[in-house]
């Protein structure tokens, strides 16, 4: 954006137009339903394994009830998943990292974000891609199966876990580290009391 | 003694990050979704997903509790300032009254589902309308002390063991 554009939006000290961000918000549906999609889905796989603990708590559950969840959670995940993208890239555009800090994986404020935001659209990809491979499990290949997952997917699944928890933590650093839209860090950082500036 | 606790980083924590915000993608996603589900279960008439919806709801309620224990040790770690003190206290509180209203909502919907998983009383919605709207009420509160006040963040931890906060 032009920079002399910028009083149009009125930015706060959080450089945003707004109070509180928007991406890390839609982030927690995007991670919570990614997570149990999959965490489901395994517990489908393996159903026939904890069978005899279910009829020991006699808690009534089905097979198809879990890969529901796994499917429904994912489709809900994968439409979220395009606004938490697109705020995540509304909110770079208007980041003002703290000058000269370096992260506890030791990058800076640019690698960070460029990762980040790579990362986001990476991850964006991936969840479509799994939601079709999940939707052609469940509607074609697999429609007359107990388990309605490939193990395959089930290990994909499990390996975009661990690549969003190191992306998610990309985005904590950018926060916690580089005070990205944290006013009291932009307060500080322009030389504020916070007793006066944050009463 | 306190030579045997572990010593606190640059966010004021005896561990990486905090972590109560990570355990709540799953309380405020469970709960979101699965007051939606039901919506569109009852609106479509689609009662697979009133299953998908109680088993978020039981892993909602699961999630709270370790939410509110990782909440509770950083919250005693936070060191607030100005209005965020009332404002972590409100978070507090109506984070043990969201537990209490989950578990409920849970037992309850376990009732419901065992005499009947093909229906939904439209009470239930009533409730869980309820809940969505606690949780986006908290989800505001948490927001303030990480996104305004910057708790636990390392320009702010800085700030307070210089004394300038």
């Amino acid at each position: 954006m032009d920079p002399a554009n910028l009083h149009l939006l009125s930015l706060g000290a959080n450089n945003l137009p707004y109070r509180l961000p928007i991406h890390p918000n839609l982030v927690h549906l995007s991670i919570g339903l990614f997570v149990i999609a999959i965490a489901f889905d395994i517990a489908g796989a393996v159903f026939p394994l904890e069978k005899r603990l279910f009829r020991f708590l006699a808690l009534p559950v089905t097979r198809a009830g879990f890969h529901d969840v796994g499917w429904y959670n994912l489709l809900a995940c994968c439409l979220i998943s395009f606004f938490t993208v697109a705020a995540g890239f509304v909110e770079m555009q208007l980041a003002v990292p703290l000058p000269g800090v370096v992260s506890s994986f030791g990058m800076g404020s640019t690698a960070t974000m460029l990762w980040h935001g790579a990362g986001g659209v990476a991850l964006l990809f991936a969840i479509v891609a799994m939601t079709l491979w999940r939707g052609f499990q469940r509607f074609d290949w697999r429609s007359e199966m107990g388990r309605q997952v490939q193990w395959s997917y089930l290990l994909t699944g499990v390996l975009l876990l661990g690549a969003m928890a190191w992306h998610g933590t990309l985005g904590a650093q950018l926060a916690v580290e580089f005070g990205v839209h944290v006013t009291a860090n932009q307060l500080l950082a322009a030389g504020a009391d916070l007793n006066e500036a944050l009463p | 003694m306190f030579e045997l606790l572990p010593q606190l980083n640059d966010r004021n924590l005896p561990w990486m990050d905090t972590i109560h915000p990570i355990v709540v993608h799953f309380v405020i996603a469970m709960a979101l979704i699965a007051f939606v589900f039901d919506l569109i279960g009852v609106w479509a008439k689609r009662p697979a997903l009133f299953e998908v919806s109680f088993w978020n709801l039981l892993f909602a309620t699961a999630a709270i509790f370790i939410a509110i224990i990782f909440g509770q040790v950083e919250a005693g770690l936070a060191n607030p300032y100005g209005a965020s003190r009332d404002i972590l206290n409100l978070h507090s509180t109506l984070g043990w009254v969201l537990a209490g209203v989950l578990s409920v909502l849970t037992g309850w919907r376990y009732v419901i589902r065992s005499r009947d998983p093909l229906k939904l009383p439209l009470a239930f919605l009533g409730a869980g309308a309820l809940l969505s709207a606690l949780v986006v009420v908290q989800v505001i509160l948490g927001n303030q002390l990480i996104w305004v006040y910057g708790l636990h963040t390392v320009r702010v931890v800085e700030a307070m063991r210089a004394g300038q906060v």
